[in-house]
Parts: C-alpha cells; sequence; structure tokens
C-alpha cells in the first residue's frame, strides 16, 4: 500500500493541523481533560508527583494541572463563566470566599464523600473543603540571629533595627500579618486599627516592604532582612536551596490559612472534578504529601505527623486546634479594600 | 507611460493596502480591548452595576491617586534625564570610535535587550543588596562602616530603570549622531568656536529628533517598568503599574483600575505630546538660528 501524498491531500492535513494550532477549541470542546488550577512553584511540583498519579489510579483519568494564582483563576473563570476553561480552583481562604460571593463555586457533594468527615473541623467547607494548611510563623537568619525569635513581639526589638521585612497587604500573608498584630493588641478582623499602630511602630526596624512574599523571600538570599513572617512551605525552598533560614511558630500561634479546593460552576466534569477533590482530601495522599521533600501540612485528622511538621509545627492534628489561629476571612474580606487602601497612604519608609 | 502607471503602484508612493493586515490585528486585539476598558470605567460599582462617572470622581477627589500618577510621571523624568546624560555620553563614544570598537560597544548596549528584564532587575538586587557588590567594595575600601541601604530606595530604582533602558536611549541618539555630517562640526572649529560651543549650536540642535525618539521611549518604558518598579522599589513605593495591578486583581475592583488606567494612559498621552511640542520648537529654533 502506498500513501496517497499528494499535494492537496499534505496541504488539506497541514491545513487542518494549523487550524487546530490557531482555535485549539475545535478539538479541545470534545474531549477536555479535567483541569485543575494549582499554585504555581512547590505546590504544582507536589501535585503532579502526588495528586496527578493517584487521581489516575483511582479513576483511569488524567488531570491536567494549569497553575495560576488565585486571582487570574477568578478572572479566568468571571471572563468564561458558561464555559470555564478551569474544573478545579485551588484558592487562599480571601479569594476562595470571594469566588463563592460572586457565584463561580458549585458546591462540593460532601454528603457522598467517605473523607470529608475525617477533615479538621476547621477544614471542612461545603463549597471548598481545605486540602491544605498554610501556615505563617518567623522566618530569621539563625547566622544572624543567635537566639531564636519565639514572639511576634520579637520583631520590634530594637536591636534589629533595620532588618526587618514585611509585605503588603496585597498578599493573604500580609493581610494576615496586619490582623494578628491587631489581635495582640485587642484588635480583630473587622478592627485592625491596632495593627496599623502596630506597623507604624515598627517602621524604624523595617529594611523593606516587599512587593509579593515571593520577592521578600529573596531578600533572606541577599542579606537584605534577617527576620520577617514567613510561610512554612516557601522557607523549606529557600533552605533547600542552602540559604541560612529557619522557621519558628510563635507563641501566640503560626497563623493557618485553608487552602480551599473548589468545583468550578458550569464545568462540564462535575462528577471528576468531586472525584479529584475526594483523592486531594484522601489520608493516603495528604500522608505521602507531608513527607519530604513536599511537606505540605495535611487538613485530614487520619494522617499521622512525622518529620519536619512534627518537629517545629504541630505534634498530631489534636495540637492544630491549639496552636494554629485561623483568622476570619468573612470578615476580613468586608474590610480588606480599605486596610489596602489605607496601608497604600500611611505606609511609606 | 500613462498605461503603465495606472497598472503598477508607483515605487516611491505608498499605498495604506500593504499596512491592513497589521490594522486589522491593532484593531482586534488594541482597539477593542480599550473600548471594553473604557465600557468597564464607567460601572459604578465593582459588582459592575450601574453606569456613571463615579469612578473618574473618585480619582479626582480621593487625594491619593493622582499623587501616585505624579509621582509615577517624575520618576519617569528622573529617569530619562540621567538615561539621557548617559546615553548620550555612550553613543557619542561610539560615533567616535574606530570599527572594531564600534562592533564590541554596540554588542554591549544590545545585550540587555537580549536578556529578560526579570533576569536584569535581579542582577540589580544582587548589585544593590546590603551583602551587594557595592556595599562590599565600598565596605573593603574603609569608605562606609555599615551597609548603605540601595535597594529598595527611590536612587536606586531610578539607577535601575535608567540602567535597564538604556538601549532604548543609546539606539536613537547613535542613528542621529550618525547622520550628523561632520563637516559642520569642522566648520563650527574652523569658524574659531570652541568645542562646547560647537556642541550647543551644532551637534545638540542637529540630533534634537535622536534625542526626542530616545527620551519618549525610554521614559514610556520606565513608567509603566512593572517588574523593575516592584522588585527594586519595594511595596512601600506605588507607582501606577503597580496600583492598577492592586485594584484589578488584589482588590478585583476592576471599574476603577479601567478608570485609573485610562487616566495613566491620557496623562502619558499629554506628556508624549508635550515632549513633541518642545521638539518641534526647539527644532524651529535650531533652523532660525
Amino acid at each position: 500500500m502506498t500513501l496517497p501524498l499528494s499535494r492537496r491531500n499534505v496541504l488539506g492535513s497541514a491545513l487542518t493541523l494549523g487550524a487546530m494550532q490557531l482555535f485549539p477549541g475545535i478539538s479541545r470542546a470534545q474531549a477536555r481533560k479535567l483541569v485543575f488550577a494549582t499554585f504555581t512553584g512547590s505546590w504544582e511540583e507536589a501535585h503532579r508527583a502526588v495528586l496527578v498519579p493517584a487521581f489516575k489510579k483511582a479513576t483511569g483519568q488524567d488531570v491536567l494541572l494549569d497553575p495560576m494564582l488565585s486571582v487570574d483563576q477568578i478572572a479566568k473563570v468571571t471572563a468564561a463563566r458558561n464555559n470555564p476553561p478551569i474544573d478545579v480552583m485551588l484558592h487562599d481562604p480571601g479569594p476562595a470566599l470571594a469566588a463563592v460571593a460572586q457565584g463561580l463555586v458549585e458546591p462540593f457533594p460532601h454528603a457522598q464523600s467517605a473523607n470529608y468527615k475525617d477533615l479538621i473541623p476547621e477544614a471542612q467547607d461545603p463549597n471548598g473543603p481545605a486540602m491544605f494548611f498554610q501556615v505563617v510563623g518567623i522566618t530569621y537568619n539563625p547566622e544572624k540571629i543567635k537566639t531564636p525569635p519565639t514572639s511576634w513581639a520579637d520583631l520590634f526589638k530594637p536591636e534589629y533595627k533595620g532588618r526587618v521585612g514585611i509585605t503588603n497587604l496585597n498578599s493573604t500573608l500580609g493581610t494576615g500579618f496586619l490582623v494578628e498584630l491587631a489581635r495582640m493588641h485587642g484588635g480583630s478582623e473587622g478592627n485592625v486599627e491596632e495593627g496599623f499602630k502596630a506597623i507604624e511602630r515598627l517602621k524604624p526596624n523595617l529594611a523593606a516592604v516587599a512587593a509579593n512574599p515571593g520577592a521578600l523571600a529573596a531578600l533572606f538570599q541577599q542579606g537584605q532582612i534577617d527576620i520577617s513572617p514567613g510561610n512554612f512551605n516557601a522557607i523549606q525552598l529557600l533552605k533547600a536551596r542552602g540559604v541560612p533560614v529557619e522557621f519558628v511558630a510563635p507563641k501566640e500561634g503560626a497563623i493557618a490559612f485553608r487552602t480551599q479546593i473548589e468545583i468550578v460552576k458550569n464545568t462540564p466534569h462535575k462528577e471528576l472534578a468531586a472525584k479529584l477533590i475526594e483523592v486531594a482530601l484522601s489520608p493516603e495522599v495528604q500522608t505521602r504529601l507531608m513527607q519530604a521533600p513536599y511537606l505540605v501540612v495535611p487538613t485530614n485528622s487520619k494522617v499521622k505527623l512525622d518529620g519536619e511538621i512534627a518537629r517545629v509545627l504541630v505534634k498530631d492534628v489534636a495540637e492544630m486546634k491549639k496552636k494554629f489561629v485561623f483568622q476570619d476571612w468573612a470578615k476580613i474580606n468586608e474590610h480588606r479594600a480599605a486596610w489596602i487602601d489605607r496601608f497604600n497612604r500611611e505606609i511609606k519608609l | 507611460m500613462t498605461v503603465a502607471t495606472a497598472k503598477l503602484p508607483s515605487a516611491t508612493g505608498y499605498s495604506l493596502a500593504f499596512a491592513t493586515p497589521l490594522a486589522a490585528f491593532f484593531v482586534l486585539f488594541f482597539v477593542a480591548p480599550l473600548l471594553l476598558l473604557l465600557v468597564v470605567s464607567f460601572y459604578t460599582s465593582p459588582e459592575l452595576k450601574g453606569f456613571g462617572l463615579d469612578q473618574y470622581a473618585k480619582v479626582a477627589t480621593d487625594g491619593f491617586t493622582l499623587p501616585v500618577l505624579f509621582d509615577t510621571l517624575w520618576l519617569g523624568v528622573q529617569t530619562t534625564l540621567l538615561c539621557l546624560v548617559l546615553g548620550y555620553a555612550l553613543a557619542w563614544c561610539y560615533v567616535r570610535s574606530p570599527g572594531s570598537v564600534q562592533r564590541v560597544l554596540m554588542i554591549a548596549i544590545l545585550m540587555p535587550l537580549l536578556t529578560s528584564v526579570v533576569v536584569r532587575t535581579f542582577a540589580w538586587v544582587v548589585i544593590l543588596g546590603r551583602q551587594g557588590i557595592v556595599n562590599a567594595v565600598l565596605l573593603d575600601l574603609h569608605w562606609i562602616q555599615e551597609p548603605l541601604k540601595l535597594l529598595y530606595t527611590r536612587h536606586g530604582l531610578i539607577v535601575v530603570l535608567a540602567n535597564v533602558q538604556l538601549p532604548l536611549m543609546a539606539l536613537p541618539l547613535i542613528t542621529a549622531l550618525q547622520k550628523l555630517d561632520p563637516n559642520l562640526e569642522d566648520a563650527s572649529a574652523a569658524l574659531g568656536a570652541g568645542a562646547l560651543r560647537t556642541f550647543w549650536r551644532i551637534t545638540l540642535p542637529l540630533t534634537v529628533p535622536g534625542i526626542l525618539a530616545g527620551c519618549l521611549l525610554t521614559f514610556s518604558a520606565s513608567i509603566t517598568a512593572f517588574i523593575s518598579q516592584s522588585l527594586i522599589g519595594g511595596g512601600q513605593m506605588l507607582f501606577m503599574p503597580m496600583y492598577i495591578y492592586q485594584q484589578a486583581s488584589s482588590l478585583q475592583n476592576w471599574p476603577f483600575a479601567a478608570a485609573i488606567s485610562l487616566v495613566f494612559l491620557v496623562a502619558v498621552l499629554g506628556c508624549v505630546s508635550l515632549f513633541n511640542l518642545v521638539g518641534r520648537l526647539s527644532q524651529r529654533h535650531a533652523t532660525a538660528a
């Protein structure tokens, strides 16, 4: 048999291929795989290595990871509400609530879920259960700071003049830190007046107000700052690269953000999306994600904690309730725009 | 003769037909989104409800947006002036160098353009940091006792922006200086003018088109340099690009973000027209003189 390789055939195939390249919707509309918008960086690596194979094993289906920031996930889904390009979103608590408020979320069928009831109560949310916690404590450079800090109040010590870094309120980290400062001085999620006053007092110590947590972490590498509020997982990345940094949970409690996984409304893959969440909540997947090198803090109470997480954060899931501070992000979201506005105006170095 | 011209396009004439693909591209991917932006800016609430001029009223009266806008434009002016001084000197050296040196210089000028802005900016983070090259050298020479704060300062930011945008200034200046007839400068010198006088009366006025082109490019690139501004300036310095990003992304307040984007755009267009006006006036002045 010979291939009918006429010029017309070749040209026809070439045009078809070209059209498929130009308008991928033609082919994708028929058989789009489940798309999970995870976070970039180490989260993507961890999910690709653990969650994707586990989902494949459970369902025989593939899941595509399309990592992006929470706010970009919301923007993409808002732009195409009826035919969303993402099926499952991953959000920090602020954007998770915003997505629900904007009607972008399909509730998780938790009644049919075997793993949902095993989540610690703080992780349970019918709109989108938390698949892991992000924990914020104090990051410091042990080569410069010999006595490990124990409290948020240590950031204000006069010996750290010009050594402290924070981020602005664009990030969950920056906003959570402001709220925690307010709570230390009698404020709350609804009233951060004391938090702003505290940052005002912190000014002599501030070497940098970074534009985002990533830029803040990079400042440790440059020796620009020696102590700052920091995300447990971001610190592990730096440590792995040989940067001298350590993480401590302050005695007031480490700030914990639940990272919620939500089904997108109008997804063509509702069942598969629920299945992915079920797999993500399972003790097997969460145990693997908790181990090195991922060190993702689990939410399922059946996971037995060990390794670095048990060493510096919490010994077991029961201890999470005592040692983690969960903030009320519904309250925070109400005021966040005004706080960002105020931070813009007041925090000039 | 007339038949031939009717059939074939004239070699020296121009036809808009050749511009239609690009024009279509621009209409689709630039004009249409811009109009959309305009529409969004007239919504009165972040939930995209109600039409009105509320967002523009907020820009005019909140006492914060306009100072940020002027500060951003001022940053652009400062960067452009530094860039002009450095770029003119560089272009001057280039034009007066022998061919082999020119080739090396041209690679040096173009190299930054071939590197990503992120990489260039991160290199500056390493240079300006507390343990960076500048501080290390100054400490070793015992000129300073404590590391200077260079990163996250306005001066640091201006230097970095000037470096990052320098090719945009140097290239038009080189072209302008190369087009300059060396006989004019010789004539000026022969008629008794000193080097400085020749520069002020001959070289500078005749290179005004290059200066204008360079300034326009540098100015617009430095006021919109989101990455350099946020990495070197940090989170406590707010310029328009970060402000727009914050309102659009962190706060999902699209109408206000759209309004400040358009105000920013109009302000920049205003500056560009001002540049052009100054250019035309100075050229008229040069030809009159």
